[in-house]
């Protein structure tokens, strides 16, 4: 699909759904729920919970679709915050089990490029992205990697990573600014 | 930061919004982030300059179609709406009489609900406008009602001149369809004269126009942003 031709659909579904339009939040999720089911199937790991999830997106979109600012966020940008604080909600809710399984950064294979399958919906922020990521140290990236894509805590990576809490808190804080000041380069 | 060696304090804010938006707080420091987001909009900006940076990343998740039934969960449950006028104070008529009728369909039942949308009045008209590279507004175009939203996107204004809005109508020249405002959405009425040309195959223009727009009745500033009428 044309990436901006997709985002002005979107802009103005959102803006109609404001309006109390039931017809264009029914454009929305045509548009979107299959990548926001996605979000919340990758934190959840549980396809019923996620559903319920996905219902709750919608709710909150239908809710707060009149502070939706399009000169402020990309749509996408917007609805996926949506999803994956949902999705967070959920599983600090406790009860689904998180993610667990240690994590050995030397084992671990270095922020990977997109899938095949994802590459073609891929963005020039996604590449710019990976591109500033692949210049962190592997235990930076793969404790980055556990908190956006399964949702861990910081205890709950020092756990994983078999690191002290201060240690792990480190690792992220200074990750991130330098995260933050190559993407602003 | 004052010491770069120590990051296990507290963090500064912009610390703590990056890791709100990474998603590494327990919950009740994830409530106490949500509660000042509400609160302090400078706080609320570093938060969207974060998920700006970081939220590209979910491109990486592939996507997984739901099962056919949950957006029927979500239409059965979408709660009757009281209309929230306070937020977007002007020109929001058309858009409140279309909530009205919302509420009403919310009151009948399911079935009906699902008739009334397998059934749909003529649908809105969108037109991104857009020019030099930039989208400048967005406007939405109600047929039935012949009202037009237009909505500011990236639109930068000046104090000299002022953006105004033609309908341009294959083989017919522009028509004015009034000044558009670059901080908020203007609701304008098609006149009567235009209500027939205002359909997919018209064209929407912005020009600069001095204050109080064109005295010509044709654009006589520069054209800075354009896009055709499209069904949605």
């Amino acid at each position: 699909m044309d990436l901006d031709a997709n985002r002005s659909l979107l802009v103005t579904a959102i803006a109609q759904t404001a309006a109390g339009d039931r017809a264009a939040l029914q454009t929305v999720y045509r548009l979107t729920s299959a990548k926001l089911f996605g979000v919340c199937l990758r934190i959840l790991s549980d396809r019923a919970e996620s559903e319920d999830v996905l219902q709750e997106v919608y709710l909150t979109v239908w809710n707060k679709a009149g502070v939706f600012d399009p000169g402020r966020a990309s749509p996408m940008s917007w609805l996926i915050a949506i999803a994956r604080n949902k999705a967070i909600d959920r599983l600090r809710a406790g009860r689904i089990g998180r993610r667990m399984d240690p994590i050995d950064a030397a084992t671990e294979v270095p922020d990977a490029a997109p899938s095949a399958e994802t590459v073609l919906q891929s963005g020039e922020e996604n590449r710019r992205l990976h591109a500033c990521l692949a210049g962190l140290e592997r235990r930076e990236q793969a404790a980055l990697r556990g908190a956006f894509f399964d949702g861990n805590t910081y205890e709950d990576l020092a756990q994983r990573m078999g690191v002290p809490l201060g240690t792990m808190k480190s690792w992220i804080r200074r990750a991130m600014q330098k995260l933050k000041a190559c993407l602003e380069r | 930061m004052s010491d770069i060696n120590d990051h296990s304090g507290p963090p500064n804010d912009d610390l703590l919004a990056a890791e709100y938006v990474l998603g590494v707080l327990a919950q009740a420091e994830r409530l106490a982030v949500e509660r000042r987001v509400a609160r302090e909009p400078a706080f609320a900006d570093l938060v969207v300059s974060w998920e700006a940076r970081l939220l590209p990343w979910a491109d990486d998740i592939a996507a997984v179609a739901p099962p056919r039934d949950v957006w029927e969960r979500i239409a059965a449950t979408l709660p009757v709406r009281t209309v929230r006028t306070a937020e977007k104070p002007n020109g929001m008529a058309f858009w409140r009489g279309w909530a009205i009728g919302s509420s009403a369909l919310a009151a009948a039942s399911l079935a009906a609900l699902l008739f009334v949308l397998s059934n749909p009045a003529p649908r809105p008209l969108t037109a991104a406008l857009d020019g030099g590279g930039h989208r400048h507004f967005v406007a939405t175009l109600d047929p039935q009602r012949a009202q037009m939203l237009v909505m500011p996107a990236a639109f930068a204004a000046t104090a000299e001149r002022v953006p105004e809005l033609w309908l341009i109508a294959p083989g017919d020249k522009p028509r004015s369809l009034g000044l558009l405002n670059a901080e908020r959405a203007v609701s304008i009425a098609i006149p009567a004269n235009l209500r027939t040309q205002a359909n997919a195959q018209a064209v929407l223009a912005v020009s600069l126009e001095p204050p109080g727009g064109s005295k010509t009745g044709a654009p006589t500033g520069p054209v800075i942003a354009q896009g055709k009428l499209t069904n949605l």
